[in-house]
C-alpha cells in the first residue's frame, strides 16, 4: 500500500522501497551479576533510596510481616495475583484471617480503586536501579500494582537480573511489561516532591 | 500547526518583558536538575561511551527511518494494534477525532505529551465536543490556568502554591489549602474519578520499538498507566522520530533518560505496550490504535546539518543548562518546544519566516551540546539556521530585512575581491566631510542610519593596509 509518509521519508533520504537496513552501531557490555548477597543488598538499598520499604524475609515470617502490615496501614480491603507462589505463601488466607475483605483481581475498575492494598510478585528485578519488571495476563491483572494505595511486592532471589538487556531478552515477546522504579511521584508544585499522586502512595518489597 | 497557521514567534519581543517571577521558579528547577543530573553521570564512569552509542544509534535510526517505521508498522498490526499515518498536525487531529466518534467518547483522559502539544489536539476535541482532561499534575494545574508550560519536566514550576491553590478552589469548588502535598491529593481524587470513567485515553510515547511494535512510555506520577490501563480504548499519537530499532538499543536510551532529565535513575512507571490486551481479566484497552506524526519531521531529514535535531529523546537536559532559557523560561519560545532544542527544531517545523528569532536565542556557548544525551550538535546547528534565516539556502528562503540583505551582498562581493575592496577603501573617505562632526561620524543616511541613529561611527580611513604593511615590515626584520 503507498503510504504518503514514508514515501516521503525515502525521498529525503534519497531511498527506495528496495534500500535494505544496514547493521546498526554495536552496544555496549551489559553489566555483570554480582554474588547474590550482593545484589540483594543492592536491590534493596534502592527501594529505600527511592522512600519504599524493602526488606528480607524468611517465608515463616511472612504471616506475621503482613499482619503488622495491616494494622499499621489500616488495611481493611486488598486484591492478590492469583498465582502459585502466592498462593504457596498462603497470603489469601492470612488476608481473610485478619478479617480483610478480599477482592478478586478481576473485579470491575471501580472496585478494585476501592482496595487499600494490592500484592503482587514480579517477573525480573533491576538490583542496580531497585526496579520491579511485571509482566501481565489475567492471573496477573494490571491493576493490582496500580489502582490501591499501597502496593505490596513478594519477590524471589531467581528473579534478579544483572541488567534490563537479560530482562528484555526473556520478555520481549510478552504484549506488556511495566517497570516499577518505586512508588507514584511528582515534583510539580513548588518542586516539593510528593509521593502517590496516582499510584500507590506506598511501596513495599518483600524479598523471600 | 501548518506553517501558514502558526503565529509569527517574537521572542525578542516577548524576552524583553518577561516576568520576574519566571526566571525565578525556572532556575530553582534548573538548578535541582542540573545537580540531580550531575550526580548520576559521576556514579556511571561508561557516561561519555553511553552517549557516544545513543549518538550513534539515534544517527543510524535517522538514516534508515523507512525501514524501521516499515517494521514498526507490520509488527503493531500483528499484535492487534491499529496504525494510523498523519501528514500533518491537522490530519493526526482528524484520525484522533473520528475514533473518538466511532466509540462514542465523551471524556478523554491524556497523559503527558509533547505530540500532542505540536498537534494541538485539546483544542481539536473540545470543539468537538469531546473533554479533554490532562492528567499529570503539571499539565493538569496548566490546563486549568489555560497558560502553556514554562518547563519541560516540570511545566507549572513558574506558579506559587498559592496561586494554583486559587485554581483549585475556582474550578473544582472547593476551599483548597495552599498546601503541595494536599493539592496533589485533592488532584488524585479529582482525577482518579476521570480515569475511571473516561471512554478513552490518550498518551504520547517516548519510544517505538520496530522489532516488535512495541511503545514505551516512561512517566513518575503513574498517570500513564492510568491512561493506557483504565480506558477500553488506548490511542497513542507519536513523532515518526520516535522509532528506535531493537529493545537492546532502549537500553542504551532507557539508561540515558531519565538520568539526564531529572537526575533518576529510572523514572517510577516505564511500560512496554505491545498492541491491546489479550484477556479481559488483565486490565488494559480493547483496542490500541497508533498515529504516527509527520507534521515536517520527514522534510526535516532531506537536510543532513538540520536534521540532526530529530536524534533528541526530550530530556529537557540542554534547556537546563542554557543561559538564555535560564532567563526567559519555555514560554518566549512560542511554541510546544522550549530551549535550545526547540530554538533549532521550531525554525525547521514551522518555517523559518515564523520562527527566525529562535536561533539567535542563544549564546553560541555550547553548554547544550555538552549535556546532550546523544550529542546533537545544536550550536553548529544554530549557526546553520542563522545562515539559513540570514542568506537562505536550498531548503528555505531568506528572512531577512532587505536593507541588512543588501548590505550583507556588497559586503560580501567587496571582501570577496581584492582590488573592489582597495577601491572602496579609497572612495569612502570621500563622504567623511559631509558627515563628520568632531571625530565622528553620525546621522548617516538610510539604511545606513541603523547604526548611526545608536552610536557614532569613526570616520572612514583608508590606512589599514598602509599600517599593516610597516607593522609586517617591521615583524619580518625583526624574526630575521
Amino acid at each position: 500500500m503507498n503510504n504518503p509518509v514514508i514515501d516521503n521519508v525515502r525521498r529525503s533520504l534519497g531511498h527506495t522501497a528496495q534500500t535494505p537496513l544496514v547493521a546498526r552501531p554495536a552496544i555496549y557490555k551489559p553489566r555483570l551479576p554480582e554474588a547474590v548477597d550482593s545484589e540483594i543488598e543492592c536491590f534493596l538499598g534502592e527501594i529505600k533510596k527511592l522512600s519504599g520499604v524493602g526488606q528480607r524475609l524468611a517465608s515463616s515470617e511472612v504471616d506475621s510481616a503482613l499482619q503488622t502490615l495491616l494494622a499499621e496501614q489500616n488495611i481493611r480491603k486488598a486484591t492478590v495475583w492469583e498465582t502459585p507462589h502466592l498462593r504457596q505463601l498462603g497470603i489469601t488466607e492470612i488476608l481473610n484471617s485478619c478479617g480483610v475483605e478480599l477482592v478478586s483481581p478481576n473485579a470491575g475498575k471501580h472496585e478494585m480503586a476501592l482496595c487499600d492494598l494490592g500484592v503482587t510478585e514480579a517477573d525480573y528485578l533491576l538490583p542496580e536501579t531497585g526496579t520491579l519488571v511485571l509482566r501481565s495476563s489475567a492471573e496477573r491483572p494490571r491493576a493490582v500494582s496500580l489502582l490501591p494505595r499501597i502496593h505490596l511486592a513478594i519477590v524471589r532471589p531467581e528473579m534478579l537480573r544483572a541488567d534490563m538487556h537479560q530482562v528484555f531478552a526473556e520478555a520481549k515477546d510478552h504484549h506488556y511489561l511495566v517497570f516499577i522504579t518505586g512508588p507514584s511521584r511528582t515534583a510539580d508544585i513548588e518542586l516539593t516532591v510528593t509521593l502517590g499522586v496516582h499510584g500507590p502512595r506506598n511501596l513495599f518489597v518483600w524479598m523471600v | 500547526m501548518s506553517h501558514d497557521i502558526h503565529p509569527y514567534i517574537g521572542f525578542e519581543e516577548y524576552s524583553e518583558h518577561v516576568p520576574q517571577s519566571i526566571p525565578l521558579a525556572v532556575q530553582q528547577a534548573t538548578t535541582r536538575f542540573v545537580g540531580g543530573r550531575a550526580a548520576r553521570v559521576a556514579e556511571l564512569p561508561q557516561w561519555e561511551q553511553l552517549r557516544q552509542i545513543g549518538s550513534d544509534i539515534r544517527q543510524h535510526t535517522l538514516e534508515n527511518m523507512d525501514v524501521h517505521l516499515t517494521r514498526l508498522e507490520e509488527k503493531v498490526e500483528q499484535a492487534g494494534g491499529h496504525v494510523h499515518w498523519a501528514k500533518t498536525a491537522e490530519e493526526a487531529c482528524r484520525i484522533v477525532l473520528q475514533i473518538a466518534k466511532d466509540h462514542n467518547v465523551r471524556t478523554a483522559v491524556k497523559s503527558k505529551s509533547m505530540a500532542t502539544e505540536e498537534i494541538e489536539l485539546n483544542g481539536a476535541l473540545e470543539a468537538a465536543g469531546i473533554r479533554a482532561i490532562e492528567t499529570d499534575l503539571g499539565e493538569y494545574i496548566i490546563q486549568l490556568a489555560g497558560t502553556g508550560p514554562s518547563h519541560i519536566i516540570v511545566p507549572a514550576v513558574h506558579l506559587t502554591k498559592e496561586e494554583i491553590a486559587a485554581l483549585f478552589s475556582q474550578h473544582l469548588g472547593i476551599d483548597a489549602p495552599a498546601d503541595p502535598i494536599e493539592l496533589a491529593r485533592i488532584a488524585r481524587e479529582t482525577l482518579r474519578a476521570e480515569f475511571l470513567n473516561a471512554e478513552m485515553g490518550i498518551s504520547g510515547g517516548n519510544f517505538l520499538i520496530a522489532e516488535t511494535g512495541t511503545l514505551v512510555i516512561v512517566t513518575n506520577e503513574g498517570n500513564g498507566r492510568m491512561c493506557s490501563t483504565m480506558p477500553d480504548l488506548h490511542v497513542a499519537v507519536v513523532g515518526i522520530d520516535k522509532v528506535i530499532p531493537d529493545w537492546e538499543s532502549l537500553t542504551v536510551f532507557l539508561k540515558l533518560l531519565a538520568r539526564s532529565a531529572t537526575g533518576q535513575k529510572l523514572s517510577t512507571y516505564t511500560q512496554f505496550i505491545t498492541g491491546p490486551r489479550r484477556a479481559e481479566g488483565e486490565f488494559g484497552p480493547k483496542e490500541f490504535h497508533l498515529v504516527l506524526l509527520d507534521n515536517g519531521r520527514s522534510n526535516i531529514l532531506r537536510d543532513p546539518v538540520g536534521r540532526d535535531v530529530l536524534k533528541c529523546i526530550r530530556c529537557g537536559a540542554c534547556a537546563n543548562v542554557c543561559p538564555v532559557y535560564k532567563n526567559v523560561g519555555g514560554f518566549a519560545y512560542g511554541s510546544f518546544i522550549s530551549g535550545p532544542i526547540g530554538a533549532i527544531l521550531s525554525p525547521q517545523m514551522l518555517g523559518t519566516p515564523t520562527a527566525r528569532e529562535l536561533p539567535y536565542a542563544s549564546t553560541l556557548c555550547g553548554a547544550c551540546a555538552d549535556v546532550c544525551p546523544v550529542k546533537i550538535p545544536i550550536p553548529t546547528i544554530l549557526r546553520h539556521l542563522r545562515r539559513r534565516v540570514a542568506q537562505g539556502d536550498e531548503f528555505a528562503a531568506s528572512t531577512m530585512p532587505i536593507p541588512i540583505r543588501v548590505t550583507a551582498m556588497f559586503a560580501s562581493i567587496a571582501l570577496a575581491w581584492n582590488w573592489v575592496y582597495r577601491l572602496g577603501a579609497r572612495l569612502l573617505p570621500i563622504i567623511n566631510p559631509f558627515f563628520r562632526k568632531n571625530d565622528w561620524l553620525s546621522g548617516l543616511p538610510y539604511p545606513l542610519n541603523r547604526w548611526t541613529k545608536v552610536r557614532p561611527l569613526p570616520p572612514f580611513t583608508a590606512t589599514f593596509r598602509k599600517w599593516w604593511n610597516v607593522r609586517s615590515a617591521k615583524w619580518k626584520d625583526s624574526t630575521r
